[in-house]
């Protein structure tokens, strides 16, 4: 490998983040937008090195980083890991988008920040090593917390910021109670990853590290009951922000990166575990939408449901599972993360998501409500969308894994899109009663430009998955493999 | 194990480094006085805290860390004089020379009061810190805390900002002698019990008493006076009561870093008090522990009730100590190890907290929680250091506190399990909480109606000193290998009497 191209994809947007500084004001926006172009760019260049038959971890950098705690600087992407990098290049993008024009206050600082978010997440997808991993992991809190608090939608903004960073933070420490058991528990400390999947814990620690493990990223997923900042965090922040955060299933990642292969045994030992939370929070999420007003938090426990199927299918321990589950995650952050954006949009025009001040919207924006729509459709599994091969495989290797909790999702995924349907009608047909929505103006060309991206990979990706099935397959494989099945 | 070896200075320099490190302050502090309020007294003051701390960098690349002794050993029998570093001290030694350097800078541009006076007092002051932490003979350590208590005092009665000065004044100076006599009579039990076996020759030397421990109820009471001694000058909960009163009320950041930016309770537990009394430390181990554990949540609930910046960061201080003392009594490597880095870490992230407090207090004359809004929008380099600081306090990623703060938890899973590392670690969260409310009360709520927001743009001396304070941090945080290895051998050392 001449080139370190991950580490270059990685440190691009930081690179950018600090060049802003050095650039006069009016060139912010443009220059922010030309970073994340070419780390797009760089991402698509890793994806297309990538072989999808080749070894397991593809594209690996390693430099020594604290030698006295054999703590390396290791990157290195897998099939499960590699399709994630240019979703999260092209979801920063359409942040980029949504927030164009809106940043009035410092919006030096505010790109600053979205770009070391998205070094920080990219980083996230790439790190083999477990420190270097949570470095990126808490990375992530401290720009998403400045966000939040400074340029939020509402008034009670910095509060909710302040309950996010706790809340991670305190997710944080069973992570890292984790990191340090297993490098402990190997020969030599170590925190390679690779070395500590070649050597698993022995039996009887593999129960605390995993239930740990389940706690530390299950706040992240979120798994209910540990959702609760969720939907606070959807209502308060700006729709270009949710979508980052939902849009990016960190927490569902490393479930899949780490608690399982980490922890094997263990796992399938308490797969009940796994399937009940989440079944949970498939069912909790899909009653949790019926009872919303705000488009908002409706679609944040959708993204709650919709996890909690990715999450029961992990508890099948198949190849089929994890490719299901992995599949679901990349459609979601394109369709889940596509809808907050233009759900974003409607903000900006109306002021306000609540169905209550909406009604008839889709005549005013006929483009922005049928591209709602597909988002929202490609978030219930219809066919044709890109959720719809990944939603499948989920739930056949469910019903051969847990039939009743199987059957149980397929009721809570009726419920919500039904549930959804329902929130749609309210806001977007019916007669127009607002003055906001009377004169409200359809999508921009630049809105315009994000919604046939999102259109075109949500259609596109749902009649002919191949292409990506191919990269994620043998991955999953040596995955379940891993697992001694 | 138990003895403990030394190398003599004309092994490793061609100079007797450390008694001029510690003439150089007292040198400083002697000029600044001379030269009275003139502008020379001011400039004179911060180049003397320069050198200092070049100073401490050249001995710093005399030692080699990986050694198990003692270096640059320097004695002179007659006065019973006997210095020598290792990695421990040396990391206490740069953060002191630092903190004093900063302060210098810090103390101009908050435009205090007869500036050449301070500096004289700040170098004195650094002069004790510095003696305290290079001299192995407990009668040197009790003299030159002395001096370094006088100085603060002298700054407190000086150079106060409030009217309640009076009271914050006599509390320090009442818990301060207290603890001092405490940690004297400890020193005075195993000077007699050394007495008593070597037919009475008297010494205070760590090399003679680490010789001749007492045994049984003197090795008890050595221990409890001079950890208690120590305990209220870190301080430790419960024995905090002075931090409060002098954080309101006292000088703004120069008093409350100079006596708790620099731990050296903490390095006097690890230096002197783990190999003088090892069996008493084994047997209250479990109590002290048991105290700091419920130290960090009682001090960290304290905070939350604070409405007073000031007050709330002296409780933050005393929460994170007991994190310091969780991982000392360890007795574990890496939690010493990682205690010493965490105290040095948590010494210069506070210390910056405290600057930019007064900073503030410059601007708006108040530090009252309900009377601060909106000050992000006219300092936001100040407030994204504040937080900065707040956030190497909690152990953030990227910070000296990671790497620190993950040993000492290394440290206590591998002694206590992993249920009361959870705990402790918890703290952190607790922290974080506090510090961002009052982050987000300070610089972040919307200012009041009604009342202009008028306050100065930051200055150029302000992002210097903030500036050096965060690039060390994050320049510690990413490169801690240096540090590790200039700690690794001497933790080792001082946990190898206790290896289970």
């Amino acid at each position: 490998m001449s080139l370190p191209l991950l580490s270059l994809l990685v440190f691009l947007p930081l690179v950018g983040a600090i060049t802003l500084w050095l650039l006069p004001a009016r060139a912010t926006r443009y220059a922010v937008a030309l970073t994340m172009l070419l780390t797009l760019a760089a991402t698509c260049v890793a994806l297309l090195a990538f072989e999808p038959a080749g070894e397991r971890f593809q594209l690996v950098e390693r430099t020594p980083w604290i030698t006295s705690l054999n703590v390396q600087y290791l990157l290195g992407v897998d099939g499960l890991s590699v399709l994630f990098l240019p979703s999260t290049a092209l979801l920063f993008l359409g942040s980029l988008v949504a927030s164009w024009n809106r940043i009035e206050e410092s919006p030096r600082l505010h790109f600053s920040l979205l770009l070391l978010l998205q070094s920080a997440t990219l980083g996230i997808f790439s790190a083999l090593d477990t420190v270097l991993f949570f470095f990126f992991w808490e990375l992530t809190v401290v720009p998403l917390y400045f966000l939040l608090a400074r340029w939020g939608a509402t008034s009670a903004s910095p509060q909710a910021a302040a309950r996010y960073f706790l809340i991670m933070l305190a997710g944080g420490i069973p992570l890292l109670i984790t990191f340090i058991i297993l490098a402990t528990s190997q020969s030599v400390l170590t925190f390679d990853l690779m070395a500590l999947l070649a050597n698993p814990l022995p039996r009887s620690t593999q129960s605390i590290v995993f239930l740990l493990c389940l706690l530390g990223f299950g706040v992240k997923v979120p798994l209910v009951p540990l959702h609760t900042w969720l939907p606070q965090f959807s209502l308060a922040a700006p729709g270009s922000l949710t979508a980052l955060l939902v849009g990016l299933k960190l927490g569902a990642f490393g479930l899949i990166r780490f608690a399982i292969p980490l922890a094997p045994q263990a796992a399938q030992d308490l797969h009940w575990l796994l399937a009940g939370l989440g079944t949970l929070s498939l069912l909790y999420g899909a009653v949790g939408i019926l009872g919303q007003s705000n488009l908002r938090i409706g679609l944040a426990y959708a993204s709650i449901c919709h996890v909690g199927l990715a999450i029961l299918g992990l508890a099948s321990f198949t190849a089929q599972g994890v490719h299901g589950a992995v599949s679901l995650l990349l459609s979601f952050s394109v369709a889940t993360g596509g809808a907050f954006l233009l759900l974003e949009f409607l903000r900006q025009r109306t002021g306000s998501t609540d169905i209550n001040a909406l009604g008839g919207a889709a005549k005013t924006m006929p483009l922005l409500a049928s591209g709602f729509l597909i988002c929202g459709l490609a978030g219930v599994g219809m066919p044709g969308t890109s959720s719809f091969p990944g939603e499948f495989s989920l739930i056949l290797a469910t019903l051969q894994s847990h039939t009743g909790a199987g059957m149980a999702a397929l009721f809570g995924l009726s419920i919500a899109a039904g549930a959804f349907l329902a929130l749609y009608r309210k806001a977007f047909f019916g007669p127009v009663t607002r003055p906001e929505v009377a004169q409200a103006q359809d999508l921009r060309p630049r809105e315009w430009v994000v919604l046939v991206t999102l259109v075109m990979m949500i259609v596109g990706i749902g009649v002919y998955p191949a292409p990506w099935f191919d990269i994620v397959r043998p991955a999953s494989e040596a995955w379940a493999a891993g697992l001694g099945n | 194990m138990g003895n403990l070896t030394e190398i003599l200075w004309p092994q490793q320099s061609s100079l007797p480094l450390l008694i001029w490190l510690q003439l150089l302050p007292l040198l400083g502090a002697a000029v600044v006085f001379a030269f009275k309020e003139r502008s020379t007294a001011v400039r004179a003051g911060k180049v003397f805290a320069l050198a200092e701390l070049l100073l401490g960098i050249v001995v710093t690349s005399h030692i080699d860390p990986t050694l198990p002794a003692l270096q640059l050993a320097e004695r002179f029998d007659l006065l019973a004089y006997h210095v020598a570093v290792d990695g421990l001290s040396l990391v206490f030694i740069l953060l002191a020379a630092l903190l004093t350097f900063l302060m210098t800078l810090y103390g101009m541009s908050r435009g205090m009061i007869s500036p050449g006076r301070l500096f004289a007092v700040l170098l004195l002051a650094e002069a004790g810190l510095v003696g305290m932490l290079v001299t192995v003979n407990l009668l040197w350590f009790c003299l030159y805390s002395a001096l370094e208590l006088w100085a603060v005092a002298y700054l407190l009665r000086r150079w106060a900002s409030s009217r309640a000065e009076i009271l914050a004044l006599s509390r320090f100076i009442q818990y301060q002698s207290f603890g001092w006599a405490l940690f004297a009579a400890g020193c005075l039990v195993l000077g007699w019990a050394y007495a008593d076996a070597r037919a009475g020759y008297w010494s205070f030397d760590l090399f003679d008493l680490i010789g001749a421990v007492p045994v049984g109820k003197f090795q008890t009471a050595a221990f409890y006076l001079m950890f208690y001694g120590l305990a209220i000058r870190t301080p430790l909960f419960p024995l905090h009561g002075w931090l409060p009163n002098m954080a309101q009320h006292g000088l703004i950041a120069v008093a409350p870093a100079l006596m708790v930016g620099v731990k050296v309770g903490i390095y006097g537990m690890v230096r002197f008090i783990l190999p003088l009394t090892p069996a008493a430390v084994e047997y209250w181990q479990p109590y002290i522990v048991g105290f700091a554990m419920t130290g960090i949540f009682f001090t960290a609930a304290l905070a939350f009730q604070q409405t007073n910046l000031r007050r709330l960061l002296a409780f933050a201080v005393v929460s994170h100590t007991s994190l310091l003392v969780i991982g000392v009594f360890s007795l574990h490597e890496s939690g010493i190890q990682g205690a010493i880095l965490l105290a040095a870490n948590f010494g210069l992230a506070a210390t910056g907290m405290w600057f930019i407090v007064g900073f503030v207090f410059r601007r708006t004359g108040t530090t009252e929680l309900h009377e601060l809004s909106g000050l992000f929008e006219r300092i936001p380099f100040l407030a994204i250091a504040f937080l900065s600081f707040g956030l190497a306090i909690v152990g953030m990623p990227g910070t000296p506190g990671f790497d620190a703060a993950h040993l000492v938890l290394e440290a206590a899973i591998d002694r206590f399990g992993a249920l009361p590392t959870v705990a402790a670690a918890l703290g952190n969260v607790a922290a974080a909480g506090f510090l961002l409310w009052a982050f987000q009360r300070a610089f972040l709520s919307p200012h009041k109606a009604g009342k202009e927001l008028d306050v100065d743009r930051t200055l150029p001396m302000e992002y210097l000193v903030c500036g050096i304070a965060l690039a060390a941090m994050l320049a510690i945080g990413f490169f801690t290998e240096p540090w590790l290895r200039l700690t690794e051998t001497a933790s080792q050392l001082a946990a190898a009497r206790f290896s289970r």
